[in-house]
């Protein structure tokens, strides 16, 4: 596995930094314009009541927040793990899983996770990891190996345990790569938490349901219009978070 | 693998390697196969040969970044063929070619790491970070907060070698650490580490494939052959004027006679006249080397030197005849 294998977002320019925001702050604007104008009937009104959107809003940043965690509770530890070399055998096996978690549509397994076991607000996080752990496990794994191999020797030529240059060497020095990777799953997990509602856990893809059962247009196009400013605005943040959390000096 | 019979070296000797062999996984050959040596307190040792032939080996099982297969090593009177790695390192100075300063630790971060590891408090780190950019000749309150990148390779390299003792350790290990930086450069941090070392003793073992190199800085010079058979440890004077074989000789090339000139001080040739200056004479200090005093007495068409001693008094006068003959008959000793 090479650098080229580490996926990115290419990092805004400075002077490109308000685009994203703004974008989404219009799109909500208009919306919401639109919406304080337009004749709803009784079910677009009890749907796009201001609690109703707030609520599908907290539901789908709840599902993104606490499923990227988990991916990288998950898919650091996993990365470092896979890096050291007494486990370099197991790379191939669990990265071909990994794989296969992006590979198989989450529909599936969002459904097929509702029939084994349980709808709710566990089942969707859980397909919602197996989707994001890929490109996490990987940026780790592709950051910690482009360390150069010298500045390591040096640190275990001074006396540093293999802990401490993993700490204090190879982690830090991967971690443009891996907060790369984190941004990559959590614009995914953005756009995938939309599925959530066929598993009942709520979130925004709940209002782009009801639009397409009930043939309103408005609900659908609110959904939709909040998911796509919501992903706008998460890039723009993990875009920030990528530029201070730069280790200095390199 | 302890052995009860092994008996520690004498106190003069700082690193007694015994019977050493590294043989690599997976390899059909050792790459160091049953190597001896002592290397004495305060020397300058350097290893010299074919790349391949082991040295780099060699000196990172010194400090255990590669395990012996077979073999003792001791540093300082303790048998350390078994201590704790890590904690041996941290009694070890190591400047690597690569110099792998830490991209994202300021100099100071750098060049305090040994000392944060054996747990000195900051203020101390922060005196010995600003003793040693002294030290190496760099100016603490222009470097200290600066990043690797932001320096050249030669700075780095200072920040490399000033990084390696901030421990204060009694042995060095260096491995081609003026191999990748510019001639111009290497010379002056080669001139500045001999005077360093002056004033430090350290141990050195210093690994390089280049000869000139190692007779211009070594006390003694180890030259190593293909399976990193020593094919001789002596002074650069004795290997110049007394090769033990064929192989050292074509390593050491050719014009050895006239090399020899550059390693003999004025010090080192007795006799000469008590003379007082005049008559368009040469005029040299006993430190320089009868190398410069020939090419001075070439550049002026003079027959005769004046060498003040270096406390700056007495004075003798030499011919050049007196440094020739002096010169070829040197054998031996070292400066
Ligand atoms: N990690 C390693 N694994 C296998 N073989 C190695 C390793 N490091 C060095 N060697 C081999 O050991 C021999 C000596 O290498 P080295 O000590 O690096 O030589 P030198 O520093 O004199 O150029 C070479 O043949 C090299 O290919
Ligand atoms: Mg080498």
């Amino acid at each position: 596995m090479s650098a080229a294998d580490a996926v990115t977002v290419e990092a805004g320019a400075p002077a490109r930094g308000w685009v994203l925001p703004l974008i989404a702050a219009a799109l909500v604007a208009g919306m919401l314009g639109y919406l304080q104008t337009a004749e709803l009937d009784s079910i677009e009104a009890r749907l796009l009541a201001t609690d109703e959107i707030l609520a599908r809003t907290v539901e789908h940043v709840r599902l993104v927040a606490v499923s990227t965690i988990a991916v990288i509770a998950i898919a650091v530890p996993l990365g470092v793990l896979l890096t050291r070399r007494r486990a370099r055998l197991l790379a191939p096996p669990v990265l071909g899983l990994a794989n296969a978690g992006q590979a198989i549509p989450s529909i599936g397994v969002l459904v097929l996770l509702a029939i084994l076991f349980d709808v709710g607000f566990t089942m969707a996080v859980i397909a919602l990891v197996a989707y994001a752990v890929l490109p996490v496990l990987r940026n780790t794994m592709v950051g910690l190996r482009q360390v150069d191999r010298s500045v390591i020797d040096a640190g275990r030529g001074m006396g540093m345990s293999p802990l401490q240059v993993l700490m204090k060497i190879e982690l830090p020095l991967a971690v443009p790569v891996m907060i790369a990777g984190i941004r990559v799953a959590l614009i995914l997990n953005v756009g995938v938490a939309t599925l959530a509602t066929y598993t009942n856990a709520g979130g925004l893809g709940s209002l782009i349901e009801s639009g397409i059962v009930f043939n309103r247009m408005p609900v659908l196009m609110t959904g939709s219009v909040l998911t796509i400013a919501l992903a706008l605005m998460v890039d723009w943040l993990a875009g920030l978070a990528e530029r201070f959390l730069r280790p200095r000096g390199l | 693998m302890t052995d009860p019979t092994a008996s520690p070296p004498p106190p003069e000797v700082m690193i007694r390697l015994e019977g050493l062999v590294k043989r690599y996984p997976g390899q059909s050959t050792d790459a160091v196969s049953k190597l001896s040596m002592d290397i004495r307190r305060g020397e300058f040792v350097v290893f010299v040969g074919p790349s391949g032939c082991g040295k780099t080996t060699t000196l990172r099982m010194i400090n255990r970044l590669v395990e012996p297969t077979s073999g003792r090593i001791w540093i300082d009177g303790e048998d350390v063929t078994d201590v704790d790695p890590d904690r041996l390192r941290r009694r070890i100075g190591y400047v690597i070619q690569q110099i792998g300063l830490i991209p994202h630790m300021t100099i100071a971060q750098n060049i305090g790491l040994v000392p944060k590891l054996l747990g000195w408090d900051k203020a101390r780190i922060r005196d010995r970070v600003d003793e040693l950019l002294e030290l190496v000749g760099l100016d603490p309150a222009a470097f200290r907060d600066r990043y690797p990148k932001q320096l050249s390779g030669g700075q780095q390299q200072r920040v490399g070698v000033a990084r390696a003792l901030a421990g204060d350790p009694p042995v060095m290990l260096m491995d081609e650490p003026f191999g990748a930086i510019d001639p111009i450069t290497r010379d002056r941090l080669q001139e500045e580490f001999l005077k360093l070392q002056e004033r430090i003793r350290k141990t050195i073992v210093f690994v390089t494939h280049d000869i000139d190199e190692a007779l211009k800085l070594g006390d003694r010079i180890a030259i190593f052959g293909e399976g990193s058979r020593l094919e001789q440890f002596a002074t650069p004077l004795e290997i110049l004027s007394e090769p033990a074989n064929d192989y050292v000789r074509s390593f050491v090339g050719a014009g050895t006679g006239i090399r020899r000139l550059g390693l003999l001080r004025i010090a080192d040739i007795p006799g000469g006249a008590p003379e007082p200056a005049g008559r368009g004479a040469v005029r040299l200090t006993e430190d320089q080397t009868v190398h410069a005093a020939l090419e001075e007495m070439l550049q002026a068409g003079a027959d005769e030197v004046v060498v003040a001693s270096a406390d700056g008094r007495g004075e003798r006068s030499l011919t050049m005849r007196d440094l020739l003959l002096a010169a070829a008959r040197a054998k031996g000793e070292a400066r």
